[in-house]
């Protein structure tokens, strides 16, 4: 299990992270969402022990990561910057971090290098952007660790690679309860991998839930009453509403709840028309970040 | 055979359930039918395992299907009180959000028989050619947004 208690971390005056708890059960998988700067890869390297805490506590099954040589062997951060290439070859690379991983798999790593094309025998300093981050992705797949910390994991792998990435780890995750940490901007990815996420906003986790849990409980609801009831934004307020507009006759709001709760909560306000319409989850995210207070143009 | 959105609005698991659901309401998973396993499911679908292991656990919950450790999952019956029960709330659903749209009771029962005269064709067609087991993806395309 991953936990981070108040931690926090500074880079001068600066807090990149500030007082952030977080948990991670183990077996799952967790996106970190949010913009350039927010934080989410300090997070991750702190728990791949490149950083230290300012304070806190960074743990992983309980022990403090930083200067944990046992504790590193379980973990493998992938970043573009993880590896240094230097005049590596993919070979050279893996016999490196063969002598690291004591749960490497050589096989796997052969595997995904024929699949992906990649030669064994060209220095990796020479590889085109793709092929470094290919050859860094195959690497920590067929590392063997227990808490595998992707940033901006899927940025810069085509879609066949998607795919394949995306199966290895169902393997791992039932296979070897594989814990799995991604960053991403990209709603869509973390949707379809994660069991939870975080936002991180200005070095802070804005809020932290089960993706399940978000999605069934936020409706845009279109609504119309019968013309003797002018209501008003203040009429809805009680309901805990995140946005509110109104087009002619028309009420927009944008209220938490399930299906079910929101139809009747809205009852007594004897609607005529009474629709719910999806929200993408990035709409999700915005209004909630709008009900905390955050101006959403500040995400991007 | 399970194809679901994934950009929508409704948590994955919960569409996996209710598409068992409605494949077995129309019988195009029998008892004793066994589903993928959570590794294919989540392989094919491109998901997290974790998605797919609660939607089998929310089935077994509700007596849908059978889980056998190192067999697999199987689906326990067509006419179970489950599948009966989720028809009910689904159909209840669908009269309330048609009601509040504005439409008559009457308009309504007409609706039915309308959809219920297409059905019967459709499955007339379909066990006429000996495909009726395959198709799946006609006309169902409401169910797991009701």
């Amino acid at each position: 299990m991953i936990k981070l208690e108040n931690v926090t971390k500074k880079f001068g005056d600066f807090s990149a992270l500030d007082n952030v708890d977080l948990m991670i059960p183990k077996g799952t998988s967790f996106g970190l969402l949010g913009s350039n700067g927010a934080g989410k890869s300090t997070i991750l390297r702190l728990l791949s022990g490149i950083y230290r805490q300012t304070s806190g506590n960074v743990l992983i099954d309980g022990e403090n990561v930083f200067d944990n040589t046992e504790i590193k062997k379980r973990v493998f951060f992938i970043n573009d910057e993880t590896v240094q290439f230097g005049t590596f070859t993919l070979k050279g690379l893996k016999n490196y971090y063969k002598g690291f991983y004591p749960n490497f798999s050589e096989e796997i790593f052969e595997e995904l290098r024929n699949t992906v094309k990649l030669p064994e025998d060209k220095r990796i300093d020479r590889f085109s952007k793709g092929m470094k981050r290919q050859s860094v992705v195959i690497t920590g797949l067929a590392s063997g660790a227990d808490f595998l910390l992707l940033d901006e994991a899927f940025d810069g792998l085509d879609p066949t690679m998607r795919i394949i990435v995306k199966r290895m780890l169902v393997d791992a995750m039932l296979d070897r309860n594989l814990t799995t940490v991604i960053s991403s901007h990209n709603l869509k990815e973390i949707n379809e991998v994660c069991d939870s996420v975080a936002l991180v906003h200005q070095g802070k986790v804005v809020f932290n839930r089960d993706l399940d849990s978000v999605k069934g409980n936020i409706h845009k609801v279109q609504a119309a009453f019968a013309g003797d009831k002018n209501y008003e934004k203040a009429d809805f307020e009680k309901y805990g509403i995140l946005h509110y507009s109104r087009s002619q006759s028309i009420h927009y709001i944008i209220m938490k709840g399930s299906e079910e709760e929101i139809r009747e909560k809205l009852a007594e306000k004897d609607p005529i028309v009474l629709d719910l319409i999806p929200l993408s989850l990035e709409e999700i995210f915005i209004y909630e970040m709008e009900g905390l207070g955050y101006d959403a143009g500040q995400l991007d | 055979m399970f194809d679901i959105d994934l950009q929508s609005r409704t948590p994955i698991y919960e569409q996996l359930y209710k598409r068992v659901v409605a494949m077995t309401v129309r019988r195009e998973l029998r008892s004793g039918d066994k589903l993928p396993s959570v590794r294919e499911l989540a392989k094919e679908l491109g998901v997290n395992p974790n998605t797919v292991a609660k939607a089998f656990q929310m089935l077994e919950r509700d007596g849908l299907i059978n889980t056998v450790p190192g067999r697999g999952s199987f689906i326990s019956g067509t006419n179970g009180a489950a599948v009966l029960k989720i028809s009910r709330e689904n159909f209840a659903k669908a009269v309330t959000n048609a009601y509040s749209s504005g439409l008559s009771e009457e308009e309504m029962i007409d609706e039915v028989r309308v959809t219920v005269t297409a059905l019967k064709e459709k499955s007339s067609e379909n066990t006429d050619d000996e495909t009726g087991k395959n198709i799946n993806d006609t006309g169902e395309k409401g169910d797991s947004e009701q």
